[in-house]
């Protein structure tokens, strides 16, 4: 048996496209289950966890600042982001060293094809802008595409993709 | 002589002799080599059946018209034209008879004017009826339909004609233009043998689009072609689906203890097709075994007792777990990728339908990334659009939808040269 990462559900082995939700069980290199190899899997299982596993960042002194965060659309996640002068958005790889401060990987991110260094968003006095880091699939606000490199300003409310990735900016008070 | 190249392509080629049973799909092609010589022609019984509502009007019914007359310049002596249209009412404009006096024909397809509205199921009816008057042994008959409208009330009706007209050997191609057509209604009417939909997304492909189906129906390699699939003991197929020329669900049937059966119709000389099928394997120890004996029968059009008969097998090896790696062949995903993209968008539709408008948007934003990632980047955008929309506004776009429906099918425009 395989587990699906993405929506959790049981997969006969030699599947390559979760049945339940479509997620590609390839790419993701999900949890393998056979009774044959259960110590090794069982360390596998471990070190993915440890791997895959991210635990966002509590948010920082509330009092600090107006609150920020993220909305994942398609699951309706909210990630609550720190207050930082600049947030890495993009998605984690131990092996090539990558940690970003919003990382997409458990949203379907490799699918949704969102760069390890995607994009990032530069806070300064309460004003916040979004810059392409020159990913591979493009950076939108508004559905308009961000040049690489050209930061635009970031408002509440606003529908930023990453890659095919939908989700939306709050800023709350 | 006429003969068939048989492939199958597994997704592994070596698999692990496991104590679970695992799956394993496998790309059935299948190209016909006609050879130097000519395969004999059948003649063709056409009826085309053709919407004149009065949102027609303009360019699309002078491309209706144009299209018919080429189609009539197409037919041999010998074959069968005629044509309905229908708006409220439904009139027989040319009834059934050999396309022979080409100029009279033409006069009065030149006479047909667009007003009123869409009332599809006597349109149909009536088509059905002048193919039955044109019957003749080892003919093609088939009937070509055109809407652009919505037909209100008469929609099961519709099925119904079909159905009958199609267990009498009659095909249907059902062609959608412009945005306000019911694709539902088009795909349930074509979900059978021998017919098809498509999506016409602009006036000026009319003509384009009716002369290379009528081509394809002049120019058939196999008729009846059946495949049996046979399988090791305590195998399952799970499904099988057509992949080309374009997406579509096939209705298996086990014929026999892991025999397995599939009709695919007639087979358009210019058609390649493909099938992917998916099958559960049961544990099977270290060592080489036949997973799959595939049997492709047909009749030859001309010669109609002969059956010819193709067989191949697909052994593969298993091997300890340990020494087998992950890799997947890479056209045997692709071609699962947009099966299930396809398969993606239709339950999102459906959970939309039932109201559950954040299960269908995350079904069709991971639609889009199957696209995506099968290298369709226009589709995949689209979809992602009526991802949005849809999440948004409780709704996608009439024209959206057809794109994405047809799209993923491979059913829109010009055939794709992939």
């Amino acid at each position: 048996m395989i587990i699906c990462s993405y929506c959790q559900a049981q997969q006969l082995d030699g599947t390559i496209f979760c049945t339940v939700c479509g997620a590609s069980l390839i790419a993701a290199k999900p949890q393998r289950q056979t009774t044959a190899s259960l110590n090794r899997a069982a360390a596998e299982a471990a070190e993915l966890v440890e791997d895959e596993a991210t635990i966002l960042p509590a948010p920082a002194n509330p009092a600090s600042g107006p609150a920020i965060a993220l909305v994942v659309l398609s699951s309706g996640r909210r990630i609550e982001l720190p207050a930082a002068p600049e947030l890495l958005i993009g998605r984690k790889d131990q092996q090539r060293g990558f940690f970003p401060d919003v990382d997409f990987s458990l949203d379907g991110g490799y699918d949704a094809g969102v760069s390890r260094r995607h994009a990032r968003i530069v806070c300064s006095n309460n004003r916040y802008v979004l810059e392409d880091l020159g990913s591979s699939n493009g950076t939108f606000l508004n559905r308009q595409r961000v040049p690489p490199g050209q930061p635009m300003p970031l408002q509440h409310g606003d529908e930023v993709q990453f890659g095919m990735l939908l989700v939306r900016f709050e800023v709350s008070s | 002589m006429s003969k068939v190249d048989l492939r199958i392509t597994p997704s592994r080629s070596v698999l692990p002799a496991s104590t679970e049973p695992q799956l394993l799909y496998a790309l059935i092609e299948l190209a016909a080599q006609s050879g130097a010589t000519k395969m004999p022609r059948l003649p063709l019984n056409l009826c085309l059946v053709i919407d004149r509502s009065s949102s027609m009007r303009g360019e699309r019914l002078q491309q209706v018209k144009q299209a018919a007359m080429q189609i009539l310049d197409l037919l041999g002596d010998n074959e069968s034209f005629a044509l309905v249209t229908f708006n409220d009412r439904a009139e027989v404009v040319v009834p059934a008879q050999l396309a022979r006096a080409r100029q009279e024909i033409k006069r009065h397809i030149s006479a047909i004017e667009a007003a009123g509205g869409t009332e599809m199921a006597t349109g149909l009816a009536l088509g059905v009826q002048e193919l039955q008057r044109a019957m003749m042994p080892r003919a093609v008959h088939r009937l070509l339909l055109l809407t652009d409208g919505r037909t209100y009330g008469d929609e099961g009706r519709c099925v119904e004609i079909a159905r009958r007209a199609q267990s009498r050997g009659i095909g249907i191609t059902a062609l959608g233009i412009g945005s306000e057509w019911n694709e539902d209604l088009l795909e349930t009417i074509a979900a059978r043998e021998n017919s098809r939909t498509h999506y016409i997304t602009s006036a000026n492909e009319i003509t384009k689009v009716f002369t290379a189906e009528v081509e394809r129906m002049q120019n058939l390699f196999a008729q009846d072609v059946q495949v049996r699939l046979a399988l090791p003991p305590q195998a399952l197929v799970r499904s099988l689906d057509r992949v080309r020329p374009f997406i579509g669900p096939l209705p298996v049937i086990e014929e026999a203890d892991f025999v397995w059966t599939a009709a695919l119709g007639d087979w358009p000389e210019s058609d390649t097709q493909a099938l992917l099928l998916e099958m559960v394997v049961p544990p099977l120890p270290v060592g080489r075994h036949t997973l799959l004996r595939l049997n492709l029968r047909y009749r030859t059009p001309g010669s109609d007792s002969a059956t010819q008969s193709h067989e191949q097998t697909l052994p593969v090896a298993f091997r300890d777990p340990d020494e087998v790696g992950d890799s997947v062949d890479p056209t045997v995903k692709h071609w699962l990728e947009r099966l299930v993209a396809y398969r993606l968008q239709a339950s999102a539709w459906q959970a939309a339908e039932e109201g559950k408008l954040e299960e269908a948007t995350r079904r069709l934003q991971m639609a889009g990334t199957r696209l995506f990632e099968a290298g369709q980047v226009e589709l995949a955008r689209t979809v992602q659009e009526e991802a949005t929309r849809l999440l948004r506004s409780g709704q996608a776009s009439a024209e959206g939808r057809k794109r994405i429906k047809y799209g993923t099918r491979g059913l829109i425009g010009r055939e794709e040269s992939s």
